[in-house]
């Protein structure tokens, strides 16, 4: 055994003469994959991973009944009315597709500017990318009315509707976004996975696995030529994923920014949305890996910097989100269209005050906890926080779609209720979601061994140069 | 399903694979072979070491130039799809394209064509770079002698490997193997690749051959059913709204409650709804033409309806003609045109008293009032906004006629009945809307109206179009 597990020491020092260490504990190569490797190893997971899946599992058997429902009995299954026509779906899936944000940009922007630290999250960041997006795919995708066709969303020739979709209408271009995102996410997250696959695969001594992670693998043999043109075929996906992962949000914002309504019809809606998308991926990457590195002994790994790191992301982020707030507000107040104006002062003072409130106060003043170094370097207050900001983005959303409850025509105004289907499908959507991580916990590697490893000889070879303390001891 | 084979009686030698313990070693290692002339070798390791292309003397991949031209090829198809989809019909004999009229904009603008274009290249480039590297490494590779190897693998754990081919000029193996421990291998062996499992498995022959035959069967069917008649009820998998689950009018009604006393919803057992009081019918207004239509019965234009004078009145009274000089000439025209022969006499079944006076009195105020008038001036409050908002361009209005106008008074009783009925220039059709005794009665009411003025009217028309100023003024 080459894992010499000593005192979990402070890599989150500041010391501008010497570099502190991303994985500490002294691991080495086969250090890292057997930390890695254990968890899909092991004969039995912890316990609670089986009371986590028992629990996910019966939400999502939950959300699938919802969704039968909704289909055999139409849409009046929700709460959603007349002047708020989208009522929760929308805002459950802008929140989930915001929640999707972070992996991509962990693997594609932070390897773009050489942020070595993201080997360690960007593998889980990843997955959880995906399951978010599939959580937020459903929504509108069961939202259509009649599901059973649609397939009508994708510009397939079809001799039963002799139309083609409107390719000037953002809800067309939401279709393209999202799916694409989907698509090249997944992509990214099945080739990076690929050599640490054949990792697996080498290792397990069970038929199953051994046929099911060999053919996963592709038969991947770590050759050098190979490894040039994986390394090539990395860069470009990240490049192309980094102005994706941009234009996702940006288009889902255009859902409502190119409607002609007070309150969305403006210019902020795209960068103020990729902002808070970034900023509750953030806090969700968090709140997962905290309890994950513990429960599965990935401290030195993922280690208190990774964590502090994500945190100064998630103040910045939050400090960005809370601009946008008040420009609005200050924008309204300085187009002096009345519309403009009243549909602020009904966020923030109307019937929904409540969820303004809530939304100010987890979203800007709560990150700013971070400020502190304590806090944001303590595991059980960054999960607090993570969890508090994922809150208010929810409320940011509901806050946005829900306002219009008080539209152009005073007759029309009322109060908007959700059913119990709406607040099951929420729950259930979470229980999908943690459902499909806790599976990839125990069958996948949640650490990108090989690129951890790439860290690793990074770390060695300043440490050989003189600027880097290896194994953290301060 | 064996995969350690051993090594030591098999058939033909591939190469000789040495191991290294980091990869300083194994770079060297490279370098010392591509110096002694050898061209046939890869490197093996867990994660990619950088500089080894250059120890190998790997080519850089043309990878990126696929990508770019593919993405150039995405560009094409995203934008073509959109243009041919939505800018054009009947392009191609096959699925033509549908236009789509938005607003009045046109058919094909790039700014709203961005965000799915830019999506179907991010889409069709991730395609490219993913399986590109797939294809250009070889992948997936189901059969590796190197897998065969016990020691190879931890090639994907912690260990490098260097490995010369036998088909290198240079290969000579006994020197090899001195060489890799010279260079600091810490164990070297030679390849050998058994061949005899090149052999298919025999039950795949057979399962092939039966998949072979089962995916003829759908096809076959289909054949089979176009060849012949089918009598029963097609197949239907998504009704739409073909069924739905309502009565048709004129058939027998829904019971009321199902228990053995018959009680309909409706009294006369119908499915419909009898007519409500207050509402007009259209439909059986065919027979009286005098009453109806205000046309006197067997003149040559009865049968077309009347819709000719409405259309060339239509025609000639539009905004521009409102000016004092065209009045004239559209008078003059007026008389030119196949003017229907209006009736000139009130119709028998219309009482002329006072009390029919007094019930078109209340209808005038009620449906005309707003454009004509109270006291029938054309100077209704509609119209006096509409002709402010003409005049400063906002909106283009013919102002309503004062029912004092010569031309109007000169009208027949028909022909005003008609004006109600149809409508004329921006007046709309009071058809739907008014009973047509109570028409009658308005025409009563206009009648009496314009005998109150008489006088005034044949003095002069200068001061009257004063006084009409003064008074929208107030």
């Amino acid at each position: 055994m080459a894992i010499t597990v000593d005192n979990l020491t402070n890599n989150t020092f500041e010391d501008p003469s010497r570099r502190a260490p991303l994985i500490t504990g002294g691991l080495d190569n086969e250090g890292v994959t057997e930390v890695v490797a254990d968890l899909a190893e092991a004969p039995s997971p912890p316990r609670i991973w089986w009371v986590l899946l028992a629990v996910s599992a019966a939400l999502t058997a939950m959300l699938g009944g919802l969704i039968m429902l909704l289909i055999f009995k139409g849409v009046g299954v929700w709460g959603n009315n007349n002047p708020v026509y989208w009522g929760w779906p929308i805002v459950n899936f802008v929140f989930w597709v915001g929640i999707g944000h972070a992996g991509t940009l962990i693997s594609a922007i932070l390897f773009l500017f050489r942020q070595h630290w993201r080997t360690s999250i960007n593998r889980a960041a990843e997955a959880m990318t995906i399951f978010a997006v599939v959580c937020a795919g459903m929504f509108p995708g069961i939202h259509i009315g009649r599901v059973w066709v649609f397939y009508w969303l994708f510009p397939i020739p079809s001799e039963h509707l002799a139309m083609w979709p409107n390719f000037r209408s953002p809800l067309l271009w939401d279709v393209f976004a999202v799916s694409t995102y989907f698509t090249v996410s997944l992509l990214f997250w099945y080739m990076g996975m690929v050599p640490d696959l054949a990792t697996f695969r080498d290792r397990s001594t069970s038929k199953i696995k051994k046929f099911m992670y060999g053919l996963f693998s592709l038969g991947w043999s770590g050759s050098a030529r190979h490894w040039h043109r994986y390394e090539v075929a990395y860069t470009i996906l990240a490049a192309l994923a980094t102005p994706l992962v941009l234009s996702v949000h940006t288009i889902v914002s255009f859902d409502f920014a190119v409607s002609i309504i007070p309150g969305w019809h403006t210019t902020i809606f795209p960068p103020y949305f990729v902002a808070g998308a970034i900023f509750s991926g953030f806090a969700m990457v968090v709140t997962l890996l905290v309890p994950m590195r513990a429960l599965f002994n990935l401290k030195h790994v993922i280690t208190v910097r990774h964590i502090e790191n994500m945190n100064k992301i998630i103040m910045v982020t939050g400090m960005m989100v809370g601009l946008a707030y008040t420009i609005e507000f200050f924008i309204a107040w300085y187009s002096s269209n009345p519309f403009e104006l009243f549909a602020f002062q009904n966020r923030a003072f109307g019937p929904f005050w409540w969820a303004y409130l809530a939304m100010f106060t987890c979203n800007v003043f709560v990150p700013q906890l971070f400020w502190f170094k304590k806090i944001r370097t303590s595991m059980i207050m960054s999960v607090i926080v993570g969890i508090g900001v994922n809150i208010g983005m929810w409320f940011e959303r509901f806050v946005i779609v829900m306002t219009l409850n008080r539209g152009f025509l005073p007759s029309s105004w009322s109060y908007f209720r959700p059913t119990w289907v709406d607040i099951g499908m929420f729950v259930g959507s979470f229980g999908l979601f943690m459902f499909l991580f806790l599976l990839f916990c125990r069958f996948l590697p949640v650490i990108a061994i090989s690129e951890v490893k790439g860290t690793l000889a990074f770390q060695k070879h300043m440490a050989l140069a003189g600027g880097y303390s290896e194994d953290g001891d301060h | 399903m064996n995969n350690e084979v051993d090594n030591s009686e098999q058939k033909k030698l591939i190469g000789v694979l040495g191991q290294f313990d980091d990869s300083h070693t194994l770079v060297h290692a490279c370098e010392a072979l591509r110096d002694s002339g050898v061209k046939k070798m890869d490197a093996y390791t867990p994660y990619p070491v950088h500089g080894i292309e250059k120890a190998i003397g790997i080519p850089r991949t043309i990878l990126p130039w696929i990508v770019l031209s593919i993405a150039a090829g995405g560009l094409c198809i995203g934008l073509g799809m959109q243009w041919y989809t939505n800018a054009t019909t009947q392009l191609l004999p096959f699925w033509s394209g549908y236009e789509f009229r938005i607003s009045g904009k046109p058919m094909f603008s790039l700014p709203a064509n961005i965000p799915v274009t830019f999506e179907v290249i991010v889409l069709s480039s991730a395609f490219a770079s993913f399986f590109g590297m797939l294809v250009l490494n070889g992948l997936p590779k189901l059969a590796n002698p190197l897998h065969r190897i016990p020691r190879f693998k931890r090639v994907t754990n912690d260990k490098f490997f260097l490995m010369v081919d036998v088909n290198d000029d240079k290969f000579d193996a006994s020197q090899l193997r001195n060489n890799f421990s010279d260079w600091g291998a810490t164990d070297v062996e030679e390849v050998f690749q058994d061949q005899t499992d090149w052999k298919l498995p025999a039950f795949l022959k057979t399962f092939a051959v039966l998949a072979l035959v089962l995916m003829l069967v759908p096809p076959a069917l289909v054949f089979r059913a176009r060849g012949m008649t089918y009598t029963g009820t097609r197949l239907h998998v998504v009704p739409d709204m073909d069924w739905q689950v309502k009565f048709k009018t004129q058939t027998e009604g829904p019971l009321a409650n199902n228990d053995t006393t018959t009680e309909f919803f409706f009294q006369d057992i119908r499915a419909q709804f009898a007519d409500l009081p207050g509402t007009v019918s259209r439909s059986d207004q065919s027979g009286d033409s005098e009453f109806f239509k205000g046309i006197r019965a067997g003149s040559d234009l009865h049968s077309s309806h009347a819709t000719p004078a409405v259309l060339a009145s239509n025609q000639e009274e539009t905004p521009q003609a409102e000016t004092p000089q065209t009045e004239e000439t559209a008078t003059a025209d007026e008389t030119a045109v196949d003017e229907p022969d209006w009736v000139t006499t009130i119709p028998s079944q219309i009482k002329v008293d006072r009390d029919t006076v007094m019930r078109g009195q209340r209808q005038y105020n009620i449906y005309c009032a707003v454009c004509h008038g109270y006291s029938g001036e054309g100077n209704g409050l509609a119209n006096n906004r509409a002709v402010a908002l003409s005049t400063s361009g906002e909106s283009a209005w013919t102002e309503a006629k004062s029912l004092y106008d010569p031309t109007v008074i000169d009208q027949p009783v028909g022909r005003i009945y008609d004006t109600i009925t149809n409508g004329r220039s921006t007046m709309g059709p009071y058809a739907t809307r008014i009973k047509p005794e109570d028409r009658w009665a308005i025409v009563l009411y206009v009648k009496a109206l314009q005998k109150t003025r008489k006088d005034a009217v044949s003095k002069t028309t200068e001061a009257d179009s004063d006084s009409d100023k003064k008074d929208s003024d107030k």
